[in-house]
């Protein structure tokens, strides 16, 4: 992808996400939350981006381990880590609604406690890969790691429909509705959260292609 | 009880204690939503400085790596 083109999807993104919040704060306050209920328009996207990039990184290990191509390596181990990091503001987001709500910080529910397990079985794959020197074998372990990792994704979004968790039912997927004007800003916040993590995807996997790269003029000043 | 005696009841509670109450309700709830919106913005931004110092770091390796190959090969 063309550096001008990137760094103007990220330039879309945060004007999105500048002007949605300004939008956000002169929403009325939900009837029952208050305030706090705003959050939904920064979780939801942010959790939603996390989940499709456990999914990307999924597909890219599956593809690693058939073609054996890094690139594959690459794409996989640069989504992880974007990943890693929109789940890590989701969970947070979560934490302070909940302590309005809930009065409490956390709770030991299936949704919150699979979210956080998700975070950890994906922080692990990302230390693992500083484990392996070898560069096809770190791959190798880091795909297997990666398609092992996945089995959570499905527990974290199905859990509050198969066990009752003090995490609500979703908005949209619950028989709740947002009015018109609402949702379109989540519709907007979506795609700015989905622009924002192809662009530092995208430039993540520029860094692994420059990594590996260090790797080879390293080998070659070793041989000389 | 009537449900009809429910909306006085509502207005027997309306103090001037409860309006306070409410008042720092909802102040409460507009801090946190800034400390969300705040952090969820802060983890995000330090990601992004995080691989900006990454790329640069790399940039600079690969430069100093091929410099010295080169005057390896010329010697």
């Amino acid at each position: 992808m063309k550096d001008k083109i990137l760094y103007l999807l990220g330039v879309i993104a945060i004007l999105i996400l500048a002007r949605d919040i300004n939008v956000i704060a002169r929403l009325p306050n939900e009837a029952q939350q208050g305030a706090i209920f705003k959050i939904i328009f920064f979780h939801v996207p942010v959790a939603i981006t996390a989940m499709t990039a456990a999914a990307v990184a999924l597909v890219a290990s599956v593809l690693f381990l058939i073609t054996r191509n890094f690139r594959y390596d690459a794409l996989a181990v640069a989504v992880t880590e974007v990943g890693l990091a929109f789940l890590a503001a989701n969970l947070v987001t979560g934490s302070i609604w909940g302590r309005i709500i809930w009065g409490q910080w956390w709770a030991w529910d299936a949704r919150l406690t699979s979210a956080l397990v998700c975070w950890i079985l994906y922080a692990a794959y990302l230390m693992l890969r500083r484990a392996v020197e070898e560069p096809t074998q770190r791959a190798t372990f880091a795909a297997v790691w990666s398609i092992f990792s996945f089995i959570d994704v499905p527990i974290v979004i199905f859990s509050i429909k198969w066990w009752r968790t003090q995490h609500p039912q979703p908005v949209f997927w619950g028989g709740g509705s947002f009015p018109p004007d609402w949702l379109a800003i989540f519709l907007w916040n979506m795609l700015a959260m989905a622009l924002l993590a192809i662009v530092m995807t995208v430039v993540r996997v520029r860094q692994e292609d420059a990594q590996r790269e260090l790797d080879s003029l390293r080998r070659t000043a070793h041989a000389m | 009880m009537h449900l009809t005696q429910i909306p006085t009841l509502f207005a027997q509670m309306t103090t001037p204690d409860d309006l306070v109450r409410e008042a720092a309700r909802l102040q409460r709830n507009y801090e946190f939503l800034s400390y969300g919106l705040t952090v969820a913005w802060a983890i995000l931004v330090i990601y992004v400085l995080f691989m900006v110092s990454r790329g640069r770091k790399l940039k600079r390796e690969i430069a100093s790596l091929r410099a010295m190959l080169e005057d390896r090969q010329k010697s």
